[in-house]
């Protein structure tokens, strides 16, 4: 029995101390992150987009939502370095997250255009200029040695400013490369990646037009075949793919409205290739249903207000079960303190978006957590009154309150479940924070509390009855 | 002092009576206003809401309160109607006002139109949202589906672990409670013009998980009672572990309701009434727990003709062994 005492107060000790390690900055050097704070909390704009089926696309699919949420974060984060976050959710909407974007104009602007994919041709005129100019840049930069050498001054002054030029000229040649075909992502009809013949690990990108997108297709190939002048593929007027034609399609261009883009692709970038000639490919209307934009400091005042109240209300809540259940309550009090530090460890590695509505489900596990203790000390008081000795009393309280805490909890994790299946947004955060904190609690109300109390009992010192129960401590004095 | 929850039931359920039709009545009411039980806010409604503070910083910009005429004025040159004007803050330097749904460039021009009225703005410390009608309706829907599965959850858990007339009377006081906080916030909604959100349906499905856990310690009780004490008529059995369970009762409501009525008193504005919304159903829930739950099973089973002692305690056997066996020895 006190083997098993001393081993269950060890473990204790190695969560609690696993859980600080999570929560403050040493955590961070083993890649544990912070608890994410949601845009009603540190302010942005959230967007709610709704995907909307066309006659051609009459039903939306994972893979439609999966392109057309490419296309949003490519338009949004063409780099891909914020902090946004673009989720497909149930309903066929989308849900786009911009953290401390206080003006969603610019997004809005960028949502609400069709994207639009075309393909181009080097354009004859410019692709001769270019070369013409790019051999004057090669003899100017050839002479730039010689001139070196000399050293006159002016002379290499006059160069560089000529090399400049040049070089100007030849980047503006660069940016009218291509001219414009019919052939655009209207005329596709799908895209798709597949592993590349005999390279393990590389990946194609297919191209699947319709029968007038094939005859277009089968004409710009043609045109450039065994050139080795690339087409240009275009998303929203930017350049995201640029392929040459072999030779042998000179006869004929690439004819059956199929082709096979090899570019040694990892999956992930054909991957995006292929949703992005899809998403371009795919004029699905995109809507804009809800906008909400949260001011930054609105924001920390939320956090600083709810965080006051929780604390607050916790303070008062520990105040009252040491006044009221004595020693018992003093432990249920580290008890407590305990699950705020495991539920929020919990939080941490589970990644939990920590919104409003999930600080208020924090805030109110903390009650659920107390519950689990009164219950247990209630019924040790009763069993106390009954002339049950301390130690059968405690063990009893106990073993008696579980099955009501047992089932207490699994009825608010039943509704919690119900919450976070059903519910989107606030209602799932909400769910997911008081869910963890009922799981927690049973584990601290249960384990904690139980061997902080028998190893408090080890000392004979704090083995008076009256420490357990104030009405007891009258009728002895 | 001992309290007989059942020779009095006959009150307990007719205050709970009184209360349920004062809200049936105001959600009846408010249909004929709103075409809804309660009074729809934003999220049910669809529109765009801006709240807008002015800059303080700015010298002079804050010396006298926004004014509702100002802004009223402004809202009427942009057609946008007499609507929904609410000046916030001890100050009055702060405005709330709702409009149908505006998109981003007509959002724009009248947030360019107050400015000139009002003075400068503190972008950092607004907030606009707009929404759209049909998102409402999801939640709502997702929420009630999300109700009724919980509820079937919760009966087949509660059959289980007791029997079905314990889990059906625990879904009755369930009920109960919802009905309870739904009519006083569409009496709230009638009277002080309050609103219900998404949060709201938020609460509502929190209480189910705290109104069910507040009978089942009672139930739990019980389970108890008639295994250890079956001479005793269902009546005492009841009044019994309503009795050994009332401290309990009070004091976890007391540790619940303190932060609640911390975020009520302290928090920011959107929490407020999501803290209301959950101390009214959880004084409802223990209400019902105590005085309505326990009655009414008590009631059913004295129908039932199982109300004298001697009740047949093997149909319990194989669920309460639990609280059954005593702890092991020491």
């Amino acid at each position: 029995m006190i083997r098993q005492q001393r081993f269950l107060l060890a473990l204790i000790a190695l969560i609690v101390c696993g859980a600080l390690i999570v929560v403050t900055p040493i955590g961070k050097q083993f890649g544990f992150g912070k608890v994410n704070l949601g845009l009603d909390l540190q302010g942005g704009t959230q967007l709610t987009l709704q995907v909307k089926p066309t006659e051609e696309v009459k039903n939306i699919d994972d893979q439609v939502m999966a392109a057309v949420q490419s296309v949003v974060a490519n338009r949004l984060d063409p780099e891909g370095v914020s902090e946004i976050s673009v989720q497909a959710t149930s309903n066929q909407q989308i849900l786009v997250q911009l953290p401390g974007v206080s003006d969603p104009k610019e997004a809005a602007k960028l949502l609400s255009q069709v994207a639009k994919l075309d393909f181009r041709r080097p354009n004859n005129a410019k692709v001769a200029q270019l070369n013409v100019r790019q051999s004057e840049l090669r003899k100017l930069l050839a002479q730039q040695e010689q001139t070196e050498k000399e050293g006159n001054k002016e002379a290499i002054e006059k160069l560089n400013i000529d090399i400049k030029q040049k070089e100007q000229q030849v980047a503006d040649l660069r940016s009218q490369y291509y001219e414009k075909t019919n052939l655009t992502g209207e005329d596709l009809r799908n895209a798709g990646y597949s592993p590349s013949q005999g390279q393990p690990d590389l990946w194609d990108v297919t191209l699947q037009f319709d029968p007038d997108g094939g005859r277009k297709f089968a004409e710009l190939t043609k045109s450039i075949a065994g050139t080795r002048q690339p087409m240009g593929i275009f998303l929203d007027g930017k350049v995201i793919s640029e392929a040459t034609v072999e030779e042998k399609f000179k006869e004929n261009g690439i004819t059956g409205g199929a082709a096979v883009i090899t570019g040694n692709f990892t999956l992930e970038k054909a991957q995006l290739l292929a949703n992005q000639l899809k998403g371009g490919s795919l004029p699905v209307p995109v809507t804009i249903e809800e906008i909400r934009t949260v001011g930054a400091s609105l924001g920390q005042e939320s956090i600083r207000q709810s965080i006051y109240a929780g604390l607050g209300g916790l303070v008062l809540v520990l105040i009252f079960m040491v006044y009221y259940y004595r020693l018992p309550g003093l432990i249920a009090d580290i008890a407590l303190c305990i699950y705020g530090l495991l539920t929020f460890a919990a939080y941490v590695l589970l990644g939990v978006t920590l919104t409003l509505p999930g600080v208020a489900g924090f805030i109110l596990s903390i009650g659920m957590a107390v519950d689990a203790n009164i219950l247990i000390f209630e019924r040790t008081r009763e069993e106390l009154r009954d002339g049950k000795t301390l130690y059968r009393s405690i063990e009893s309280g106990f073993y008696r309150a579980f099955s009501s805490i047992l089932d207490g909890n699994v009825t608010t994790l039943i509704a919690c479940a119900a919450l976070y299946w059903l519910g989107s947004g606030l209602v799932r955060g909400f769910a997911l924070t008081l869910g963890i904190g009922v799981v927690v609690s049973m584990f601290t109300a249960l384990t904690c509390s139980r061997t902080l109390m028998f190893t408090a009992i080890g000392f004979p010192s704090l083995r008076k009855p009256e420490l357990f129960d104030a009405k007891r401590a009258k009728v002895v004095s | 002092m001992k309290l007989n929850v059942n020779k009095q039931r006959g009150l307990w359920w007719s205050l709970s009576g009184a209360v349920i039709l004062a809200g049936v009545i105001a959600m009846a009411l408010s249909w004929n206003e709103f075409k809804a039980p309660l009074r729809p806010g934003l999220d049910f409604l669809g529109g765009t809401r801006l709240q807008l503070e002015r800059d303080c910083r700015q010298p002079g910009n804050c010396d006298l309160p926004i004014d509702v005429a100002d802004i009223r004025q402004v809202l009427q040159e942009k057609n946008l109607g007499a609507n929904n004007i609410q000046i916030l803050g001890k100050e009055k330097q702060a405005v709330a006002i709702r409009t149908p749904p505006l998109d981003e460039a007509s959002r724009n021009d009248l947030k360019d139109a107050l400015t000139k009225k009002l003075g400068k703005l503190d972008a950092n410390k607004s907030q606009i949202d707009t929404v759209g009608p049909t998102l409402g309706r999801q939640l709502f829907t997702s929420g009630l589906l999300a109700l009724l599965l919980s509820f079937l959850g919760i009966v087949v858990y509660l059959t289980f672990r007791f029997q079905l007339d314990f889990a059906l009377f625990a879904v009755v006081a369930l009920f109960h409670d919802l009905l309870v906080t739904v009519g006083v916030f569409s009496i709230l909604g009638l009277t002080q013009g309050v609103e219900v959100d998404s949060l709201f349906i938020v609460g509502l499905l929190t209480i189910i998980g705290f109104s069910v856990n507040d009978t089942v310690v009672i139930y739990d009780r019980v389970r108890e009672n008639l295994k250890l004490t079956p001479h005793l008529s269902v009546a005492e059995t009841v009044d019994n572990a309503v009795n050994q369970t009332l401290g309990r009762s009070i004091n976890t409501s007391l540790t619940t309701a303190l932060p609640l009525v911390g975020i009520f008193a302290f928090g920011g504005e959107t929490l407020r009434y999501f803290a209301l919304t959950l101390m009214v159903g959880f004084v409802a829930g223990v209400y019902s727990s105590v005085f309505i739950a326990s009655t009414l099973l008590t009631w059913w089973r004295e129908r039932q003709g199982q109300g004298r002692g001697g009740y047949n305690s093997t149909v319990l056997n194989s669920n309460s062994a639990l609280s059954d066996a005593s702890p092991e020895e020491l």
